[in-house]
Parts: structure tokens; sequence; C-alpha cells
């Protein structure tokens, strides 16, 4: 009799536990996550109508397989090329709340700065879910990709989509690592000069890719520098956009910089490396081989 | 002023320029700038000292001594303390043509073009209004022009950048608020033949304006055409004052304060005045230039910023001594 | 000398004319006053005298020249003119303001010289301010301030001198030292033509008096003849009587109380 009572309590105990781990899209629970404005986020129903309003999350949420259940985006998110298919709904910042409105979301995805605050309060009011997230770095890109997947229902391609990264990021860091690391001075914006601060996501990357920011000390995503500073750190090498290569090439006082002097000012493509996004493993690698080349195959 | 005092204040200005060129970022020791002085020596050093500091130190001097010169010129012809450069809407105008300028994708070479003819556009502006309302060169009445025209102007700056790309809008920030940094030794030639020519035009006629400064009908009565001596005072200056914006963008207060330094120095007669006033602005944008490069490494504070910072205090003095 | 020819002014944008064809002369030697009440136009007067309005008819003559035919420069030479008021901004010690009486003579290419500083010195010396010659304009007395005023005037160099209101800001002993002093300026050669609207006072010393009216010359002549209660009457529009005390030595205008 003991065995025959302990066989059905292990039996209820097994279908119990069985049916806790239903596939989420079946079940009604109800998980509280935070944001990164510390806003609770419900996962429920996948959202069916999604506005995305920033270039790195539309890109992943093509990537996640959510891209046909967008219905909006910012006019800066051209990337995938798919993304242009879906219509703008304006700016990313302090958007148009009425055009974001007129197309009925039931998800809201935005930048969690504080110029968007007020945006997210009218969007709840509205009883819109409204998720915003502060990707500035690889480990945020990591946190809310897998966070978005939960939202929309994507889970398992958000986490292939993060561990495929992070894999390729890996095999950088570890071709490079016993290379000697070169300075590099990033050059992002040219009046005033804009350098590429410590706290971005580009340079966790350029450490990836076997570089030393020279500006790795700003804690800051960017700052502006003077000329003399740039000359004063002595970078080994100077990163610049397609546009700007030339200009500084040729300007006499960007040749006080040594290393422009020297030829070493490389080209780096801002389009690829310009948001922590999808396409962080293929940015590592090419800033890999812009400062070692040879040292990937 | 005494001859002594004069030598002292073009050694003022020489240590000043020394010291911008000796000082930076990048520290150079007395040996070493001595040969980066020469083209002898590391190249390093000689690259910052004749690509980087040197032509800053230039434009400081001829923008200062631009608007010290517009500066002078116009509170004598006004008999207005508080006259300075920008009056007749030249930096809203300037400020039009550069914002305009990068708006529509114009290259940043051709931005001092751009805004010095929105400078020279709005001066012109404003004395067509003045002559529409009927005014013969009245400078009450050009005063007001300018104070139109200027508003006209910001109205204008804010709807080009309420439709700018965020882009544009840095940009034209970075612009207005004033740098001798961006000068190329095309720029500074230029600007330095508008000094010359405008600065020894206003120190040729700085006796008119002596005469200016004790009234119209006293001055009529001494024999000078009012309206025409003071349609040309205030062109010259609003050019002058133009220039130094197409070069350097917006430098506030240094046509405003230089003159009241000079003339609390004891100098009253305005050819002196001209002189003093192009001699202690120029060493005044030097020194502001030096401090915003010095004061917030790596970065740098606008050069507008560092002479409003000293202009304020500057004008509490003031205040309190006439009251 | 100076005079004027029947001279007309129209200000713009008014229908009445503020002078309506005046012809009245200042001659050397002699100490002319306009008078006449408030809007009579004699402020018009010298306005139009340096250029300021330009005359509909008539005609300006100094020494015989007509002003028209004459540059700004050249006019000042000859007539200078102290205004009702100057303010500076910015202050100038007594000798250097004094010195820009000179400017029509150096205008902005010449150097002054030797006889420029002649000129400056009697000046200083003609109007009594030798003693203030180091001190600052806005530290003068009002009294102080005119008689500055005055040997500027004088430097400019001319024989001619026209004065708007001179004393009107000033007490009793400034008033009559500055009239002495113009008094005296007109015997030694000058044509001194003054605007006042203080008949009394003029009348003391004054050789010719001009009464204007409503922009007409309503009496001239000596103050004897022009200062008659008939023509005063009319003028001013006020009951008054006209008394001559011999302490005084000039008539004398006294308006009455209406009962």
């Amino acid at each position: 009799m003991p065995v025959f009572r302990f066989c059905s309590f292990i039996a209820a105990f097994a279908i119990a536990l069985s049916s806790c781990r239903q596939p989420e899209h079946a079940t009604q629970q109800r998980d509280t996550l935070r944001d990164d404005y510390g806003m609770s986020i419900t996962i429920g129903r996948p959202p069916q109508r999604i506005v995305s309003l920033n270039p790195a999350t539309t890109e992943i949420l093509f990537a996640i397989g959510a891209g046909p259940r967008l219905v909006g985006r910012s006019q800066y998110d051209v990337f995938p090329d798919s993304a242009k298919y879906v219509p703008s709904v304006g700016a990313a910042l302090r958007p148009n709340i009425e055009s974001v409105l007129a197309t009925h979301p039931d998800l809201v995805v935005m930048y969690a700065s504080q110029d968007n605050r007020q945006a997210v309060d009218r969007f709840r009011e509205a009883g819109i879910q409204t998720v915003s997230f502060k990707n500035d770095s690889i480990e945020q890109f990591e946190r809310d990709t897998r966070l978005l997947g939960r939202v929309t229902g994507d889970s398992a391609r958000a986490f292939a989509l993060v561990d495929s990264v992070m894999a390729t990021l890996a095999r950088v860091r570890a071709a490079t690592a016993n290379l000697p690391h070169p300075t590099v001075f990033i050059h992002a914006w040219d009046r005033p000069i804009i350098a590429i601060g410590g706290g971005s996501f580009l340079s966790q990357l350029l450490d990836i890719a076997g570089g030393r920011n020279i500006y790795a000390d700003i804690p800051a995503p960017s700052a502006a520098v003077t000329l003399e500073d740039v000359v004063e750190r002595n970078p080994d090498y100077v990163l610049a956009s397609p546009i700007s290569a030339p200009k500084m090439r040729a300007s006499a006082s960007w040749n006080a910089v040594p290393a422009i002097r020297a030829g070493k000012l490389l080209v780096y493509d801002t389009t690829l490396v310009g948001r922590p996004s999808v396409q962080l493993g293929a940015a590592a690698v090419s800033l890999a081989k812009l400062i070692h080349p040879g040292a990937l195959r | 002023m005494s001859a002594a005092r004069w030598l002292g204040l073009v050694i003022v200005l020489v240590a000043a320029s020394l010291l911008a060129v000796a000082v930076g970022t990048v520290s150079i020791p007395i040996p070493a700038l001595w040969n980066a002085l020469r083209r002898v020596g590391d190249t390093m050093p000689i690259m910052v000292v004749w690509t980087l500091r040197i032509p800053r130190v230039a434009l400081a001097i001829l923008v200062g001594a631009g608007l010290g010169m517009s500066g002078a010129a116009l509170q004598g012809t006004m008999r207005n303390p508080l006259a300075e450069p920008y009056l007749l809407g030249v930096s809203g105008g300037a400020a039009v043509g550069a914002v305009l300028g990068l708006a529509l994708g114009l290259g940043v070479a051709l931005l001092p073009l751009a805004a010095f003819a929105g400078a020279v556009i709005a001066v012109v502006i404003a004395f067509f209004v003045a002559h529409a309302a009927g005014a013969r060169g009245d400078p009450r009445v050009l005063l007001m022009a300018g104070v139109v025209v200027g508003a006209f102007a910001n109205a204008a700056i804010m709807v080009v950048m309420a439709n700018a790309e965020p882009n544009t809008i840095r940009n034209a920030l970075w612009w207005m608020m004033g740098s001798v940094g961006d000068a190329t030794w095309g720029q500074i030639a230029n600007l330095a033949g508008y000094v010359l020519l405008g600065g020894g035009a206003l120190i040729v006629v700085g006796r008119q304006i002596d005469v200016l400064a004790l009234g119209e009908d006293a001055a009529a009565g001494l024999g000078l055409d009012v309206d025409a001596a003071i349609r040309r005072v205030f062109l010259i200056a609003s050019l002058l004052a133009a220039a130094t914006v197409s070069a350097a963008g917006l430098v506030g207060f240094v046509g405003l304060v230089v003159p009241h330094l000079v003339r609390a120095a004891g100098v009253r007669k305005h050819r002196e005045l001209l002189v003093g006033s192009a001699i202690t602005g120029a060493t005044l944008v030097v020194l502001a230039d030096l401090l915003g490069r010095v004061l917030r490494p790596p970065g740098e504070m606008p050069l507008g910023a560092v002479t409003a910072l000293i202009g304020v205090p500057f004008f509490l003095v003031k205040l309190r001594r006439l009251v | 000398m100076i005079e004027f020819d029947d001279v007309a002014v129209r200000y713009p944008r008014s229908t009445m004319s503020a002078l309506g064809g005046v012809t009245l002369g200042a001659g050397r030697g002699l100490l002319t006053a306009i008078v006449g009440p408030n809007g009579s136009g004699k402020s018009t007067l010298v306005r139009a005298l340096i250029g300021r309005i330009p005359l509909e008819r008539g005609v300006i003559r100094v020494d015989g020249l007509a002003t028209t035919g004459l540059s700004r420069a050249e006019l000042a030479r000859r007539v200078a003119v102290i205004t009702q008021r100057e303010e500076l901004a910015f202050p100038l010690l007594v000798s250097e303001y004094v010195a820009l009486g000179r400017f029509p003579h150096l205008g902005i290419w010449h150097a002054a010289e030797a006889n420029d500083q002649r000129a400056i010195d009697a000046s200083i010396d003609a109007a009594g301010v030798a003693a203030l010659r180091e001190r600052r304009i806005d530290a003068l007395s009002g009294g102080e301030w005119q008689r500055v005023r005055l040997a500027r005037a004088l430097a400019q160099g001319g024989d001619v001198l026209v004065l708007d209101e001179p004393t009107t800001f000033l007490d009793i002993g400034h008033e009559m030292s500055v009239f002495e002093l113009l008094h005296g300026l007109a015997r030694t050669g000058k044509a001194v033509l003054l605007i006042s609207h203080q008949l009394n006072l003029v009348a003391r010393f004054a050789d010719q008096l001009v009464l204007l009216h409503r922009g007409a010359v309503a009496a001239a002549g000596p103050p004897n003849s022009v200062m008659r209660a008939e023509i005063l009457e009319r003028v001013y529009e006020w009951p008054l009587v006209v008394s001559r005390d011999p302490a005084i030595g000039a008539p004398t205008l006294v308006p009455l109380r209406r009962r």
C-alpha cells in the first residue's frame, strides 16, 4: 500500500511538473521583468503589431523572426533591407505619439533615454505595452536581445542569435589575444572632434579585435576632444569614416598626428560597426582585419 | 596715454601670444619649443607649434583686433556704452547664412563664405529698412532696423533647425559657439586683409567719431556731414564684425568690453582708442582661446563661452561703479 | 555777418510752415537776439543754419556768401553754433573738448599745428575757463560747462557765433556772467546771434531784437522799439506792461495776473 501511495504521489508530481513546462504561447502565465527604465514588462500573448523606434532593435526583431509583425519603425531604421518596407513613423527620440498610435500597436520598443520618458508614459496610458532598451554595450545587446525575444515570443531564435554573435566575438578575441595591442583613436565627428570613449560598445569591439582605445579612460560613450589632445595621446592608428578620412589625410592640422603622417589612417565601415546589434560579430571581424591583417582567416 | 603704457600694452600682447604658443595639451619644454619655432628638430613639436597653435593665435589676434575696433567705433558713434559689433543684425545674419549653408549640404570649407554673405545681407537689409522708413541714416532708426533684422534672423534659424538633421544641428551649434581652431591660412590672410583695411579706415575717420561723440547737432555745427559719417562707420564696423564671424563664428563680449578697458586706462581720442582696442582685443581673445584649450581636457570650451564668462563679471564691476 | 533772406522751412509731414519767409540779419560787433513764444520758429532757424533741415525757400548768407555755396567745413569755420543741449557719453578733458573746435580746420587729414594750439589757448582765455583746462567735463558746473562750450565755439575761429538758449539751466549769477561775456565778444567784432525766450535778460544786452511770431518776424529793431506793450501782448497773447526803470537801463516786460 505505501508503494502504491508513493507511485501515485510520484505520478501526480510528474503530471504537475509537466504542466509547468508548457510552451509559452499557450499559457496565460505572467512573468514580470524590468526594462532599462526600470518599468515592468509583462510577458503574455506575443504582440502582433510591433513598432520599433531604434535601428538596433529593428534589426534584432527582423533577425529573430518578428519582422513580419512590425507595423512601424523610426526613420533611421534602415537595416536590414527589408526594414525599408515597414512604414516610418518619424523620429526615434521624442517620437510623434500620434503617428505611432495611428498604427494601432500592441508593443512599442524604444531607446531608453531621458528624451523618451514622456513618450513611454503616454503609450502606457494608452494601454500599449512598451519596452525600452539602452543598447550601448555588448552586454546590453545580449540582455536586450534575450528580453526582446521573450516579449515577442521568439525566445529560441533570440537566444540562438545571441549565442552566435558571442561565439564570433570570442573567436576574434582568441585570435588576437596574443598579439601586441596597438593604441587606436576612433574618430566619430569633426566639428567638434568627437572621439569614441570607453563607455561605447565600439570601444569594447576594439578591445575584442585586439586594439586599445586611447580614450578608454573616458566613461562616456563619446566625448569632444581637441586635436592637440589626440597628438598628445599619440595613437598607433586612427580609424575614421570613409567621408572624413580623405579630408583628414589632406588637412595640415590633422597631419600633426604622427599616425596620420605615417599613413596609419584606416577607414572603418561606419554602417557595419555603427550599432550594437545583429552585426556585432561581423563588426569585430572587420576591425580585427584592419588592425591585425592576417590574424583571422 | 603715455608711451610707456602703450609699450606695455604691446608687450602684454606679445607675451600672451608667446604663452599661447608655448602652452597646450602637448607639453613642449622651452628648449624644444625654441627648436620647434625655428623648424629644427623633432617633427611632432614642429607640427604642433606650426599647424595647431600658431594659426590659432594668429586668428585670435585678428578676431580680437577686429571686434575691439568695431566695438570702439560703434560705441563712440552711437554715443552708447552698450553698443557692440553685432548691432546691425550681423550675428543673426551670419548665423542664418551658416545654418542654411549647413542645412543645404554646403561643405565646411564654404561655411565662412556663407556666414559672411548672410551678415552682409543682414546689414544691407537693415540699411534698406531704415531708408524705407524715411530716415536718412538716422542712427536710431538704423539701430531699430538692425534689431528687427536680428530678431527675424533668429526666427529663421529656429525654422531651419527644427527641420534639420541632428548632424546639421550639431554642426551649426558648434559653429555658433565660436572657435579659432578651424582656420586655414587662407582664411587668416583674408581676415587680415579685412582687419587692416577696415581698421585702417576706421582709424582714418577716427576724428569724425570724436566729433560724432559730441552729439549730432554739435557734430553738424562743426562741419561734419553727420548722416554720411554715421553710415560710413556703421558699414565699416559691421563689415569688420562680419569678417570675424565668418572666420571664427560668434564671439561675444569682446567688442563690448574691450573699449571700456582701454577708456579706463585714460584713452579718450578715438584714433588712440581704436588702436588700443585692437591690441587689447587681440590679447583678450588669445588668452580666452588659451583658457578654453586648457580648462577642460581632453575637450575645449568654446571661445564664445569663455569670452562670455569673462564678460559677465566685468559687467557686474562696471555696474557697481555706475551705481 | 549772417543774414537770413526770406527763409522758409517746412518740417516733413507738416501742413504748416515752421518758418514762413523770415528775413533778419546779425551784424559784426553787435549782439542780436531772436525772441518769441514757444513754437515761433526760433530753434528751427538754428537747425536750418546747420543743415539739419532743408530750406523750402530763401537763402542764408554768411559774410555775403550763400551757405549753399559753402562746404560744411567752410561754413563751420565761419559760423560757430552752440545748440541747446549737449551731453557726452564719454567724458573728455576741457582742453581736449575745446580742441575739437579746430575740426573744421583740420578735418581728418591735417595734423594740428602751432596756430591751432594758439587758437585753442586764446579761446580758453577769452571764455575765462583757463583754470578748468585739466578738468573732466562731467565734473563741471552748469555755468562752467556753458563757458567751456563757448570756448570750443570760439576755437572754430569764425566771426559769427550762434547760440540757442545759452542760459536756460543757469542761475542768475551765471546767466549774467555768460551774457556779459557774450556782450564783450560782440564788442571785439564778432556777430553774436542768440536765441532766447528770456526777453528781459536779452533786452539788457542786445543791440538788436528780432521778435518772431508763428514763423514770421513780428518786429525788429533796438529793444526799446520792439518792446512795446501792444506788440508784445499781441505776440504773447497775455496781458502785460512794459516798464522802464532807469536803474536797469532797459525796458522790462512784466506779465499781469488775470483777475
